[in-house]
Parts: structure tokens; sequence; C-alpha cells
């Protein structure tokens, strides 16, 4: 159980001031939890903050009852969790079941058999088991995330926090690290960071949508869905003409009669006029994530590819 | 810090920095060698546990804590500002302690009189106590300016300033003066020279593990 009330964050001094985040209030329950947001939304000083890595300039944030504001309960709560980076460095000379190992000694795994025993177990979680004794430095990008997840899984975690764990994977991949995550969430809570919403979509039960380091959304992934009901829209043109300005495409097909554009915003007044052609969608979940940030002033620019 | 820990400090080492005192070492060794002059074997000897040893600690500790491919995995375990101190700044110190006690073995094995420097023990100090303050300092500064570069800066900065203005610094500064030990073994103050030395590295220390813990500023 997580518990963040007016989490707020701020780098730099005087003109460089930047906050990163504003006031955040968010309860996360055991499951899967998903943190969606465009690129500089701060997901990742948030992530950061939970894992007691960065510092929080303001509010309380208690992770399985322990304060992070507190260099005791920081140390406490980073004993109960497991953290898989965005950017993950890791020693290329070591095989994996020596890094896992590694690690588990950090996290204050003392007893070799004891530890030795997990690692095997977290490996073979992950399906790494045939490649344990073998360098990271050989391994492909799906591979690393993997020995990633182990080392974090190794001390058995009540929280397990993932920042943009499928980034750069192949799809292939992309889907098995999901359905990991999914069996994991059974018995502790993941936080699952990321900004590809198809990721959220397949895996969580509660999200929640950051932009500009304001929670901007908190509820079911089918509920941020049919926020955008009544504002999707499909238009085949024969024209390369782009839709005008109000209005997000989301996706543009090209059809034998022309291309068809999806589109996400008010058509209401002269625009429903000009575009009386246009049938209405059903939503997906990432047109209630633009919908979401056209409606709350996020990051989407209107009439921008996405 | 225990075994399997230590080992881990040892593979997760970068390979470069290990080749670098180990470098200077053979350099030193073959330089020794080819010279017939006892006098200018001594030295040598002199120059590479007085100030070469001290320098290459000092370099490497600057990179020792932030030049860390899993800094931010290590950030995020239990593990105390302390401890990252002692298992990436001890290793250091093992390998100059490893590479001064070599020389010293082959200094002898070239029958180098070494006891110009005094005893046994006053050589031991001429080379661990300026590489405790200077390594102190490297990675002191490395995390104050966030960044490797800084400590190894100043690291360089001082054993040259120290170097070149060594008579300023024997006279006027004797208590900051990392070679009083080497330029002048029988020193009156060098007890109270040695003190101060050490009392800088655990300040330097004391400094390094505060800042140790804005973590953020280090990823």
């Amino acid at each position: 159980m997580i518990d963040i009330a007016g989490l707020s964050k701020t780098y730099g001094r005087g003109a460089r001031t930047a906050r990163a985040l504003r006031g955040v209030d968010l309860q996360i329950n055991p499951g899967m939890f998903g943190l969606l947001g465009p690129n500089g939304a701060g997901k990742t000083t948030l992530m950061r903050i939970l894992a007691g890595i960065v510092n929080p300039s303001g509010g309380t944030l208690r992770v399985e009852g322990h304060d992070l504001r507190t260099e005791s309960g920081k140390r406490a709560a980073k004993s109960v969790l497991g953290y898989l980076p965005q950017e993950l460095g890791m020693y290329p000379e070591l095989t994996a079941a020596q890094f896992v190992d590694y690690m588990a000694i950090l996290k204050g795994l003392d007893e070799p058999r004891q530890r030795a025993r997990r690692v095997a177990e977290v490996l073979e979680m992950v399906a790494l088991q045939g490649s344990a004794h073998r360098k990271i430095k050989g391994f492909s990008g799906g591979m690393k995330q993997r020995v990633g997840i182990a080392q974090a899984l190794v001390n058995d975690p009540k929280v397990l926090i993932v920042d943009e764990p499928t980034a750069g994977l192949d799809p292939e991949e992309r889907i098995r690290f999901r359905n990991l995550l999914v069996s994991l969430a059974a018995d502790r809570t993941v936080i699952l960071s990321t900004h590809i919403v198809e990721d959220i979509g397949a895996t969580c039960r509660e999200i929640a949508v950051l932009a500009h380091g304001q929670v901007r959304f908190r509820g079911k992934p089918s509920e941020l869905t049919q926020a955008a009901s009544g504002h999707v829209w499909t238009v085949t043109s024969d024209r390369l003409e782009e839709p005008e300005q109000g209005l997000t495409i989301v996706s543009m097909l090209h059809l034998s009669d022309g291309i068809q554009y999806r589109l996400v915003g008010r058509l209401v007044g002269e625009r429903a006029e000009s575009y009386a052609a246009a049938e209405p969608a059903r939503p997906s979940l990432e047109d209630g994530y633009v919908w979401l940030m056209k409606s709350s002033g996020g990051a989407l620019p209107d009439s921008g590819k996405l | 810090m225990n075994g399997a820990s230590l080992k881990y400090s040892w593979l997760t080492y970068r390979r470069d920095q290990l080749w670098f005192p180990l470098a200077f070492f053979a350099l030193f060794v073959v330089i020794t060698l080819i010279m017939p002059n006892p006098a200018i074997r001594f030295t040598l000897a002199r120059a590479y546990l007085g100030f070469i040893v001290p320098l290459i600690g000092g370099i490497m500790a600057s990179y020792a804590v932030l030049d860390d491919p899993a800094i931010e995995l290590r950030f995020s375990t239990p593990v105390r500002a302390e401890q990252i101190l002692l298992a990436r700044v001890g290793l250091i110190v093992i390998v100059q302690a490893v590479c001064a006690l070599a020389f010293q073995l082959f200094a002898l094995a070239l029958k180098i009189d070494l006891s110009r420097l005094g005893n046994v023990v006053d050589v031991q100090w001429i080379w661990l106590l300026p590489t405790l303050v200077l390594a102190a300092l490297g990675i002191a500064g490395s995390l104050a300016g966030a960044q490797t570069v800084v400590g190894a800066f100043l690291v360089g900065t001082v054993w040259l300033v120290e170097l070149m203005m060594k008579s300023w610094f024997e006279l006027n500064a004797k208590y900051a003066f990392l070679f009083l030990g080497v330029f002048t073994p029988g020193h009156p103050d060098l007890v109270l020279s040695r003190s101060a030395l050490a009392a800088a590295a655990v300040a330097l220390l004391c400094l390094s593990w505060v800042l140790l813990h804005r973590q953020e500023r280090y990823i």
C-alpha cells in the first residue's frame, strides 16, 4: 500500500526552477497500477521518489507504512521494494546470476545458501535459468530487462516499481514482459510507469494519468476510455488536407477512396457542418487518453499527429 | 563488508581503472631496473611511494562512486552511504597498498636503502596518509561537483601545487603538506603533520558521507 499526499518536487533554484511534481495525491493498492503520461510529465521523478532515490520537496509519502521523508523510513521502504529504472545500468562483465546475487547482497540477503536459492528462483521466474551463467554483455535488450526484473524481485518485494520497462523491446518480448508483470501483481503492488497506452490497457486495473506534474485522471482504464465517448470520429477524405484546428488526429489510414482519419475532439458549430460526413467511433483507451490531454490542457497539440 | 560483497566490488570495478595503477607500478619497476645508480634508484623508489601512489589513489577515488553503471540500482537498495564509501574507496586503498608493499619488496630485492625515509612504519606513512587524503579529496570533490572530473581535477591540482611549491609549504603550511615525510623524514613536526593529514582525510570522508545522501544529484 502506498499513500501519497500533496507530493511536490522542484529542481533548481531561481530562474532555473523546474517543478516536476505539483501536489500529487495518490493511493495505490496491491495489484497492478499504471502510471501514464507524456514525456516530461513527472513520471520518472515520481518513480524515483517512490524508490527512495529522490527526495520530495513537499508533501507526505508512505510505502508500506514507512515514511520516505526520513532516512530510517527510506531504508526500511527500500528493503521492501524492487525497482527497475528506466535506464537500466548493469555490469556487463558479470553473469546474470552474479549480477542478481550482487543485488541480493546489497539488499541485505546475507545468508549464502538462502541467497543462492533465491537467485535461482527469480532467474527461473523470468525464464533465464538457461542463461544464468552467461555474461550480461551478450544479452539482448529483452533479456537484460528480464535480468532487471530478476534483481528487482530477489528480495521478494511487496512493492515493485518498473519505469518504462518495455521501451525498446520487440513486440514478442513486450507481451512476454507485460504478462510477467501481471503475474507478479497477484501478490504485491506493481507500479508500471509508461507512455505506451497499450501496455497500460493490457495490464492495469487502476491507472493514473500524470501531466505537467499533476494527476489529471485516477480510475479504471474503462473509465478513461468512456471519457472520450462522443468525441471520437472517423472521416474519410479524398484530399490530403488535414482536419482543422481543434481536432487531434489519432490515426491515418490510406484507403482506396482516400485517407481515413480518426479524430478526437468536439464537433460543434461550424466545425460540425464542415464534417457532416464524420461518423462517431467507439473510443479506445488511447482515444480516452488523447481526449483527457486535450480537455485538461495536457501536452497534445491540436491537429497534431501522434 | 563480507567476502562476497568484496568479491563483487572487485568484479564490478572498471578494469581500465585497475590497469592504471598496475601500469605505473610496472613502469617504475622497469625504470628502476634499468637505472644502475643507487642514488637514482632511491629517488625513483621514493617518488613512486611518496608521490605516484597517492596521486593514482586520488584519481581512482574520484571515479569510484559516480563511475558506476548501476548507480541508480545501487541507490535503490538499503545500503548505507558509509557502506558504499567503504566498498568503493576501500578497494582502491587495498589496490594501492598492494602496489606500495610490492614495490617495497622489489626495492628490498634491489637493495635500495629505504631506511633513509625512516623505519618501516615511517615508510608506510609516507604513502598511506597522502593516499588517504587525496582519495578522500577526490571522492568529496566528485560528489560536490556531481562529476568525476571535478574530483580528479582537484586531486591533480593539489598534488601539483604542493610539489611545485614544496619549500613554501614546508615553511608556511607544513600541516597541510602531503609530502613532508618524503622530503624531510626527520622533521620535528612530522607527527603533528601526520595527525593533521589524518584529520583532513577523516573530515573529507565525512563530507563525502554527507554528500552521498543527496543521491538524486548523481543519477
